[in-house]
């Protein structure tokens, strides 16, 4: 090749780059060598680099998150008054069960929007928290977001979660009272136990472990973190979600899930599941239980369990999730008419999503009525 | 590219989490990327940081809106920054800010190299180094801004701005040589030896 008469202007930001092979960046240094002006261009290159390494990066403003939070918030309220709209097109199969369904929502719905309206009426701006000893009348202190809160043997606190709920702290615990603003507060729980009580739209209160985030979506719940930051979360009311880089739980009313440092969230299960699901999924979820645990967890579920085998199909393997599908099909037919085996089987977001809102019912009412007038 | 520790929480369970709506996956995306994608916004809409925010803003719920197309058929971060290059050409085509013309006016006013007793100190470097940036053609800012802030390789960067990968090349030589030209008077400045 005639390099030195064809000049290398293209090549030079991978040759000062160090991406060229190695025989055409000796082609371009023998080019070099001989050309001044593609010399120059080189030198130029270089220096532009080493200018470039002096711009900063600059940090992106603190408000722009609410923002994208509120503008999200919004869209999604559009979406689900556009959903109601269509729901005449239902087919007549069924059409009870949706009706009760949209009922549901509708109320919750309503509920939510009463609850919204309140909390931006009732909301005051405010970097200090509200605490007070419940077990005496000394009258509520407001404390500095950032301070960490410790209860003895036989000490209980109450921290009001701005206007929105509060939070009961029991005894031999250690609590850090993160930032308290419109958009989010948020508490840190090193070890100990809290109960929260919260009446507000979803994702405003979040509950920080050292295993996972406890995510408020309008619930009550216990939390309680050992000393190696083993959790367990409890929910008695509404949903509530267990997070850890990007893995979730969700747990509703009755559930509990476990979750451990370095693994993140279990898989959320009902209390009064079976003694060996409930050993069996521990088993699954942090001792490597393998097919053995799932053969057990199959065998021991019911229709409300399906809750559990949800969870599982992302994290099970292929030959696995195969078998979870069958049992849940098994214990809450039909399948949904937009939810194929295939779909599931691949984890198509979109299908486990639309799968997850039809079992939910089982989740929420689980006594479902049989044709023989029983329940299971 | 470089990975940032932040960068390196967005892995495919936080992407997957995205898709289905999930708030706390959305926030570690945002604190990954949030100061990259407004310092290209900033450098590219010539400082103005208001415009720079509203492009950041725009860039993340459209990629909350649009997460459940990307299929993982590249790497998250280059399908991200294509986002942003368009959001930035975009806000710039809206705002109208400066041409090209103006940008060589700005060029033209870089101090003189008589003027700049104490402009070796590495923050006024910088300042020079920003105007000097902001000022040259969007294209071939676009593209050094994401090779230098983002370390994306050529064949991201091509994805990104939705040209070759020769294009790339061409326009990372042509803005290197104007920026190397602009401020020619900082050659021999402590640290900025070739």
């Amino acid at each position: 090749m005639t390099m030195p008469w064809s000049h290398v202007d293209r090549m030079i930001p991978e040759y000062c780059d160090g991406r060229l092979s190695a025989e055409d960046a000796a082609r371009v240094e023998a080019h070099l060598e001989r050309c001044a002006a593609c010399r120059c261009a080189a030198d130029d290159f270089r220096f532009a680099s080493a200018l470039l390494t002096r711009l900063p990066v600059t940090k992106a403003p603190d408000s722009l998150w609410p923002g994208i939070l509120a503008e999200l918030d919004s869209r999604n309220k559009k979406t689900d008054r556009e959903s109601f709209s269509t729901g005449s097109s239902e087919k007549d199969s069924g059409s009870v069960f949706l009706s009760a369904r949209r009922l549901v929502l509708a109320a919750t719905t309503v509920v939510a929007i009463g609850v919204a309206a309140y909390w931006y009426s009732s909301r005051s701006p405010s970097e200090s928290w509200q605490v007070s000893a419940t077990a005496s009348n000394a009258g509520i202190d407001r404390v500095a977001a950032g301070r960490w809160l410790q209860t003895d043997a036989s000490s209980r606190l109450r921290i009001n979660v701005g206007s929105i709920g509060f939070v009961d702290v029991a005894p031999n615990s250690r609590v850090r009272l993160g930032t308290t603003r419109a958009s989010e507060h948020r508490i840190e729980l090193e070890r100990g136990e809290i109960s929260a009580q919260i009446s507000a739209p979803p994702r405003l209160f979040f509950v920080d472990t050292p295993a996972s985030t406890v995510v408020d979506l309008g619930c009550a719940y216990t939390m309680r973190v050992g000393d190696g930051g083993e959790g367990r979360l409890r929910v008695t009311l509404g949903w509530a979600s267990l997070e850890w880089r990007g893995r979730q739980a969700l747990v509703p009313a009755g559930a509990v899930c476990q979750t451990r440092q370095g693994a993140g969230p279990g898989t959320p299960c009902f209390e009064d599941a079976s003694v060996q699901l409930q050993q069996a999924l521990d088993a699954l979820d942090f001792r490597n239980g393998g097919s053995g645990a799932l053969d057990i967890v199959l065998a021991e579920s019911r229709s409300r369990d399906t809750l559990t085998l949800w969870h599982l199909l992302p994290r099970v393997d292929t030959a696995d999730r195969g078998r979870v599908f069958d049992r849940i099909v098994s214990l809450t037919p039909p399948l949904p008419p937009d939810v194929s085996r295939e779909k599931v089987l691949q984890l198509d977001p979109d299908t486990l999503e639309r799968w997850k809102e039809a079992l939910t019912w089982a989740w929420i009412w689980p006594l479902q009525p049989t044709l023989n007038g029983g329940v299971k | 590219m470089a990975v940032t520790a932040a960068e390196a929480e967005v892995g495919p369970e936080t992407i997957d989490a995205c898709r289905r709506g999930d708030r706390a996956a959305f926030r570690t995306v945002y604190n990954a990327y949030k100061d990259r994608v407004f310092s290209i916004a900033l450098y590219t809409l010539h400082g103005n940081a208001d415009l720079a925010a509203d492009v950041t803003q725009q860039v993340f719920i459209k990629l909350m809106d649009r997460i459940a197309s990307f299929r993982g058929d590249s790497e998250f971060s280059t399908w991200l920054y294509r986002l942003v290059t368009n959001a930035c050409l975009d806000a710039q085509r809206r705002s109208k800010s400066r041409s090209l013309a103006v940008d060589s006016n700005v060029l033209e006013t870089l101090p003189d190299p008589a003027s700049l007793e104490k402009a070796f100190a590495r923050t006024q470097t910088a300042e020079l180094v920003k105007r000097a940036v902001s000022a040259l053609p969007s294209k071939l800012r676009l593209a050094m801004l994401l090779r230098y802030f983002d370390e994306l390789s050529y064949e991201e960067i091509a994805v990104a701005l939705n040209c070759s990968r020769g294009t790339v090349a061409s326009r990372l030589n042509r803005g290197h040589r104007l920026l190397a030209k602009s401020l020619a008077h900082l050659r021999g400045t402590q640290g900025l030896e070739e």
